[in-house]
Formats: structure tokens, sequence, C-alpha cells
């Protein structure tokens, strides 16, 4: 179904009953740009044979996590909005190969993204980035990313301001770390939602999970050879980090290059992906 | 490229028009820059012509070859879906021409960086070309990133560069670094390249 460039957005401009019409499983193909959504509208979440969304060239403020639902999507399109931030949820998405989020007003990537396995494809560029959650290099089918018009950082940046994991946040770790058994219905769904965002801590010596709190450090990864990129390197706590980060001269560079070193393998990969 | 003393005003009237009068203006030994550009800008897109070399990729732009111009040029055609842009790049000491077959593109023009490159790179300026605009550039006057901007609209625009090239720099916005790359084609004569 194509319907761009016309002026819907207002409420009732997708039909209530779209989830039970025959078209809720049927429709592969919505093309919606250049409309007046200011937000995704929930019918369309009801769609669960879609494979291809574009809602490029409207007012959205926000992805909702219930993108989740689409689970058949492999193309999404969301540029020229005004988003500022990506649920994690949207990485649940199992399919999703092309994933456009450029123009918009995003300032951060959740780490979570990268458990898009199938992603081939991620546009980011003109959006209000300063740095790239390392994770981004696990996405090992990449084979386009764009990041020009971010103000991504330049120069060598530390940041250890560490908030304390909240109780959540412990009790997820211990149930992750320890391997604690735990079904859907043992849980709120909430929780059971929670406990499958847990991310690994790059510090191969720890093995542990963080959810929400994490120390941060920038430090770069050689691209190609030629310049810098800031990556946010999320270790789950200050003890975590490498035991060379302390502030003097000469530990910075054997940061640096450790940080090379794990990252020059998965680097490698991205080496042909930046378009600049 | 110099002045000929007498430059003839052409009117491509089909694809193929256009073609074969590239042929007969390169034939010469001296070919004007003026000449190309307004025979480039005479032909009315008609995409019945040009349809068949329009085969688009949905993860970045695509280059395809419509004539290899016996060597002294090639003619092909870009497809740019929604949001695709290319890099910043200069054009390995050869002419380049733009026009555009459909849609919009955004070109935006940098002056060359320092030698050693470790500063954002200077705009020098930026402009939305309509449907059958045609464009020149080489590197004496700068280097260029190209971009469908629309995030509603696909765009196709023909290119000639003369003489043909297969690998040029792209460079870093941010820092002036250059990295030499090689370009292909997506399809050549209408057919789809095997990688």
């Amino acid at each position: 179904l194509l319907a761009k460039n016309n002026r819907l957005g207002g409420p009732g401009s997708l039909p209530k009953g779209l989830g039970q019409a025959p078209l809720a499983r049927s429709l592969r193909v919505l093309n919606l740009s250049g409309n007046r959504f200011a937000e995704v509208p929930p019918a369309l979440l009801q769609l669960r044979g879609l494979r291809s969304l574009s809602l490029g060239g409207n007012r959205l403020h926000s992805i909702p996590p219930d993108i989740q639902e689409l689970r058949s999507l492999d193309f999404l399109y969301l540029g020229g909005n005004f988003i500022t931030s990506i649920p994690p949820e949207l990485a649940k998405l199992p399919s999703l190969k092309y994933l456009v989020l450029c123009d918009n007003k995003i300032q951060s990537i959740p780490p979570q993204l990268s458990q898009l396995h199938s992603l081939r494809s991620l546009s980011l560029h003109n959006n209000l980035l300063t740095y790239l959650p390392r994770e981004i290099l696990n996405l090992v089918h990449l084979e386009e990313l764009s990041l020009r018009g971010n103000p991504l950082v330049v120069r060598f940046v530390r940041d250890l301001t560490y908030n304390p994991p909240s109780l959540q946040e412990l009790a997820g770790r211990t149930v992750k770390t320890r391997n604690v058994p735990y079904a859907p219905s043992d849980l709120p769904e909430n929780l059971v939602r929670y406990l499958s965002l847990a991310s690994n801590c790059p510090n191969p010596k720890c093995g542990g999970v963080y959810f929400d709190s994490c120390v941060r450090q920038i430090k770069f990864v050689d691209f190609c050879g030629k310049y810098r990129l800031p990556l946010m390197h999320y270790l789950c706590s200050p003890e975590c980090s490498s035991p060379f980060s302390s502030a003097s001269q000469s530990s910075t560079s054997q940061s640096e290059s450790d940080s090379e070193d794990e990252a020059s393998v998965a680097a490698h990969r991205m080496q042909k992906v930046l378009l600049g | 490229m110099e002045q000929p003393v007498q430059t003839e005003t052409w009117k491509a009237r089909s694809l193929e028009d256009l073609v074969r009068i590239l042929h007969q203006i390169f034939a010469e030994d001296k070919v004007s820059v003026e000449e190309v550009q307004a025979l480039m800008e005479s032909y009315d897109s008609n995409p019945e012509e040009w349809l068949q070399y329009a085969k688009f990729d949905q993860y970045r732009y695509t280059r395809n070859l419509v004539d290899s111009g016996n060597g002294k040029f090639n003619l092909m055609i870009l497809c740019w879906g929604e949001g695709h842009g290319s890099s910043i790049h200069d054009h390995t000491d050869s002419h380049c021409f733009m026009k555009i077959l459909q849609g919009n593109l955004k070109e935006t023009l940098f002056e060359w960086p320092e030698k050693k490159g470790n500063g954002e790179m200077a705009k020098k300026s930026e402009r939305v070309l309509r449907e059958n605009q045609c464009a020149y550039i080489n590197d004496s006057i700068g280097l260029h990133r190209v971009e469908n901007t629309s995030h509603t609209e696909t765009a196709v625009s023909l290119h000639l560069y003369s003489p043909p090239f297969d690998t040029c720099n792209t460079f870093d916005q941010r820092t002036g670094h250059r990295h030499k790359v090689t370009m292909t084609f997506y399809s050549q004569f209408g057919e789809r390249t095997v990688c």
C-alpha cells in the first residue's frame, strides 16, 4: 500500500479495525512517507505480515517499543523525522536488514542494537551522535553504515562518571550470571523483557552482564587506518574497566592500543562499510 | 578541453541520439566542456528510454553503465534511493558531467583539504539540482558530495566521465583524510553485473 505525500496524521488516519482485517496478515509493504504522523499509529503495529515500512518525512518524535510486534519487518525507513532516541526493543526485530534513521535528532544508539543479527545497512547520518557504542562492531553482516553529519567526538575523551546500579539491575545481573532458571510464567512480562535486554561486559576477563548501569569510556578505534571513530566502551563497573585506565599519559596510549587490538578484528570487517 | 572555432548547438532528441552525438563530439581531438554540458541539458529525460538501466539497490546508490564511448568516455546512470548519498570524492583528473533524469540531487562542493588533512573540511557551496539540469565538475574546481535528500522520492542521474576512471579518493569530512577506492558497476549495458 503506497500512500505517500498525503496529509495523513490525525486520529483515525488508519482504520481502527485494521488489526482484525484480512489485510493485517497479508499486507507486505506500507509506504506512508511524506505525511504528518506525529506518532506511529498503534493500528499499524498489528500488521503482522509487514515486511517493509516507510514513515520517512513525517513528524515522529519517538519509536514505540511495540515496534517489535512487526516480526516480519526487514526494511524500516524512519529518516527525516524528529526522533530523539531509539528504544532497545527495536533490536528485537529478527529479520531487519535495512534500518534508516538519518535526518533525525538522535543523541545515542542503544548497545542492544547490536542484536540485530540480520542488519545489512544502517543509516545514521545527520543526527546528534557524539559517540557510538562499541557493540556496533558486532553487527557482522553490516555492509553499509553512514555517519556523516554527526558531531562525533574527534579527540580522545574520558568520562568516568558512574551511577550505582539499581536493585533491579543487581538482581538482573545475578539472574543472568548465575544462570538462575526462569520461565515467562514465573515473572511479570516487563521483567522477562528486562532480562532479555542484558548486555555482556566487553572485558573478556569479567564475563558479567549489565543493563543500564555502566562506566563510560570513550575510546577510539582506527577505521580504515585513516581516521578515528569514537566508540563507547560500556564496562559494568569501574573496577571492571581495564587496569590501564588511570590518568597518566603513557597508559593512555596503552589503553588505546589495547582497544585497537581487541577491536581490530571486528574493525577489519567494518573497513569497507563507512560511507564517510 | 578547449573551445573549438565553431560551437555547435545540439539537441538530443532521445537517449540514443545523445549517445550518437557524444560519439561524434568525442571523435574529435578537442572537445568543449560547454558543448557537452549544453548537449546533456538539451536531452529531455524520457524514462521509457532509460528505465532498462535504472536498477535500484535497497542499501545504496548504484552505477549502471550505459555506453563506454570507445574508450573516450563512460556514460552511466546512477540510481539513488530515498536518503542515499555518496561520500565526498574527487574525479581522478577527469571531467564529470551530471544530469538529473528524475527527482532532485543535492550537490555540496568542498575545498581540497591540506595535504596532511587535520581539520573539518571546508564547504564551498551547495545547491539542489532539478530534473534535466546538468552540472559539471573537475578536480581543479574542487570535491563534491551528491545526495538524494528526499525521504519520499527516488532520484536518477546521467553521468559522463572523460577520460573514464575506476578509482578515486573518498574524503572524511571531519578530518580531510583521504582513502582510495575502486568503483564498480551494478550493471553494464542493462545487464546486472555479477560480483
